[in-house]
């Protein structure tokens, strides 16, 4: 039985003595384990810097983490939630089950009755260290990310607050998705959330991650990761909605693991926030596996998005492929860099990744970097991105109808949109995600 | 006799950033309630002139004036002057994939009412469902994108169906009969009577290169274009002389002046 602490300790990061925040927790072994030698390794490691390819775009120098407030953790404990957050469970759509996270931690978890009858588990990733704690040791490390960001994730790790874990057994398809919705509400602090998602042979699993908060005025970072597992014919549909306020810099490293046949859909939506970046990596590891991924941004004011992808074909016949698009206007910026690698032993894959990039103003920037490394030799695997404007023949088209310049060219970013809009399979989500980039996007 | 509803004087226009006007010294007045019907050979500048009344980007105006109800509408953006009540029927309308109809058009019907007097969306559907059963559309295109993927005779209808719902004062149909069959050709005329019907007021300036239309919708005037003017206007009948004598009569009386 853990003991409760009495509320969060707080200090900046560059004063943290470790020990003792961690001290302050009574935590299962899987959990302190990782949180110990990741604070460990975070301190060995220097900073990435605008000369590594993986951060050439977007500058962490910028990023004032000395003096962040860390979010300390703190055993999951049931909030009261406030009107805001009320309205917000409100407002979301059909679901097998919600969560509620204020700066990383769990202060609200409920599943389904009839859910949670069919053997679906929902619980708080401490819950999770008690009872599974070998699940999450291998998940924790099967999650970990390249050079260029583990020095991120070290900090990640070794402040996680919370999370959940989602465990669908065997042949179980959930009706619904479990919507998680990741509240930041204290500017200056520094808080870390992961959603593990584990899907058993055959089952189907839905998720909506939700990033919220209002307008900050300080700096505020949000780190997010997210393991996702589908084992043999499992089915994972993951939506990451990212619609923080200004103020907000927020790093999500997102980690997808596709057994045999196995099926996984990701979907990364960036709309708010003042730098938002997301690190997507699929591995196809059992034959015949795919992976679906999408991701849609629209960035105005002075917005940067960056998002870094790799599909890794380590098992032969696999299938992935990437659609990214975005749209900017005012001076917001994006960044798109990524990587198909094809081992050796993954013949007759497939593997297609496109990004494509909408500007509506002089001031925007899109960068555009996709890539190939392949070491097998009968594959099927193609490129592509594109950087361009509305035409201006659609624009008169809709302006001759009445709409507004601004009006023509908001619609003409929702048809550009709805391509990838239309290959989520789940009804509830896609309508909560149009619904959401509809407010952000305005008509 | 009060003020046309569209009244051109001297409109002379260009391609912007080349040289050569393509209309050189436009007059028309359209009267409230009135069809006319804009004939010509190709390259006449029939087409130029229904943009240059939408206001395209493309074209710039160098000397001459085009009045709305009496306003002048030059210096109005394109969304402006559909909203004053000015209606474009595309030649070849824009495809717009991703974007449904249904979507597109309860946008430019809301554009045009006041910040919180925008029509509901089951408001819209009842209206848009209505002209589409008036057109004869299947009730499934309004899910369809703008003209992605349509057929020609699909697209003018569209282009049709726009006109109903958005009711302008003035529709400017530019070649809306070309490519298209009979049945397709008598559905659209059929449209624009209704339309003509419904609101007595209605201005309509049927641009076309033949006089096949003109079977089923009925001209109060008959204008002929002839190298950046109006060469020759009359009564309805002026289209039957050219269809049976053709344009070359007008181009020697043209050359003679």
């Amino acid at each position: 039985m853990s003991t409760m602490t009495a509320g969060p300790a707080e200090s900046t990061l560059a004063a943290a003595d470790f020990d003792t925040l961690a001290g302050a927790l009574t935590e299962p072994e899987a959990l302190a384990g990782a949180r110990a030698a990741a604070w460990e390794r975070f301190t060995a490691l220097p900073w990435p810097t605008k000369k590594s390819e993986e951060w050439r775009y977007t500058d962490l120098g910028k990023v004032g983490f000395e003096a962040l407030t860390p979010v300390v953790p703190t055993p999951a404990t049931a909030e009261a939630l406030s009107a805001d957050v009320r309205e917000v469970l409100g407002r979301s759509g059909e679901r097998a089950g919600v969560v509620v996270l204020r700066e990383g931690r769990v202060a609200h978890l409920e599943l389904e009755p009839e859910v949670a009858r069919s053997g679906v588990v929902l619980s708080s990733i401490r819950d999770a260290a008690d009872r599974h704690p070998e699940v999450l040791r291998r998940a924790l490390l099967e999650a970990q990310p390249g050079p260029a960001e583990e020095k991120l994730w070290a900090l990640h790790l070794a402040l996680l607050g919370g999370g959940y874990f989602l465990y669908v057994p065997r042949g179980v398809e959930m009706p619904a998705p479990i919507h998680a919705f990741h509240i930041v509400e204290r500017a200056g602090t520094l808080s870390s959330a992961h959603s593990f998602v584990y899907a058993e042979s055959g089952a189907r699993a839905a998720v909506i991650d939700e990033f919220l908060s209002d307008d900050l005025d300080a700096e505020t970072v949000s780190l997010h990761g997210a393991t996702i597992t589908g084992e043999g014919d499992a089915g994972i549909e993951y939506v990451a909605l990212q619609r923080f306020g200004r103020g907000v810099k927020r790093f999500s490293t997102q980690h997808v693991t596709a057994g045999r046949d196995a099926r996984v859909v990701t979907f990364n939506v960036a709309l708010g926030g003042d730098l938002s970046r997301a690190d997507v990596t699929s591995r196809l590891d059992g034959p015949g596996s795919d992976s679906e991924m999408l991701a849609l941004w629209f960035g105005d004011s002075d917005q940067h998005f960056d998002h870094h992808t790799l599909q890794h074909h380590a098992a032969p016949h696999a299938h992935s492929d990437l659609l990214f698009k975005g749209a900017l206007t005012d001076a917001g910026s994006s960044v798109f860099r990524g990587l198909i690698r094809v081992d050796k032993g993954a013949q007759l894959t497939d593997a297609y990744q496109t990004n494509r990039n909408l500007l509506l103003s002089e001031g925007s920037h899109a960068s555009a970097l996709p890539n190939l490394e392949i070491e097998a030799d009968d594959v099927r695997c193609s490129h592509g991105a594109t950087i361009g404007q509305v035409e201006d023949g659609q624009l008169f088209y809709l302006m001759s109808r009445g709409l507004t310049r601004r009006q023509a060219e908001r619609l003409l970013v929702f048809g550009f949109f709805d391509e990838v809009l239309g290959r989520l399979p789940m009804e509830g989500v896609r309508a909560r995600v149009r619904e959401a980039i509809e407010e952000k996007i305005g008509l | 006799m009060s003020e046309p509803l569209l009244s051109i004087r001297g409109l002379r226009a260009k391609v912007d950033g080349e040289d050569g006007e393509i209309l050189r010294g436009v007059d028309l007045d359209v009267q409230r309630g009135e069809v006319h019907a804009l004939m010509g050979p190709n390259g006449s500048g029939k087409s130029t002139l229904a943009k240059v009344i939408a206001g395209h980007p493309a074209y710039e105006v160098t000397a001459g004036e085009i009045l709305f109800e009496g306003e002048d509408v030059l210096e109005l953006e394109p969304d402006e002057r559909s909203r004053a009540g000015i209606f474009l029927a595309f030649q070849y309308p824009a495809e717009i994939p991703g974007v449904s109809i249904a979507n597109f058009l309860r946008t430019a019907v809301n554009s045009r009412l006041g910040e919180g007097e925008e029509m509901d969306v089951f408001g819209f559907q009842r209206t848009l469902t209505e002209k589409m059963e008036m057109l004869r559309m299947d009730p499934g295109f309004a899910a369809r994108y703008v003209n992605d993927g349509f057929s020609g005779g699909e697209k003018k209808r569209n282009e049709i169906l726009q006109m109903a719902v958005l009711r302008p004062a003035l529709g400017v149909l530019d070649e809306t009969d070309s490519g298209l069959d009979i049945d397709a050709l008598k559905v659209v005329a059929s449209g624009v009577n209704r339309l003509s019907e419904a609101d007595e007021a209605l201005g309509v300036l049927l641009i076309t290169h033949y006089k096949r239309i003109l079977n089923y919708i009925r001209p109060d005037r008959v204008h002929v274009m002839m190298a950046g003017r109006i060469a020759e206007s009359g009564g309805a009948s002026l289209a039957d002389k050219l269809e049976a004598e053709g344009y070359d009569w007008l181009h020697r009386a043209v050359a003679a002046v």
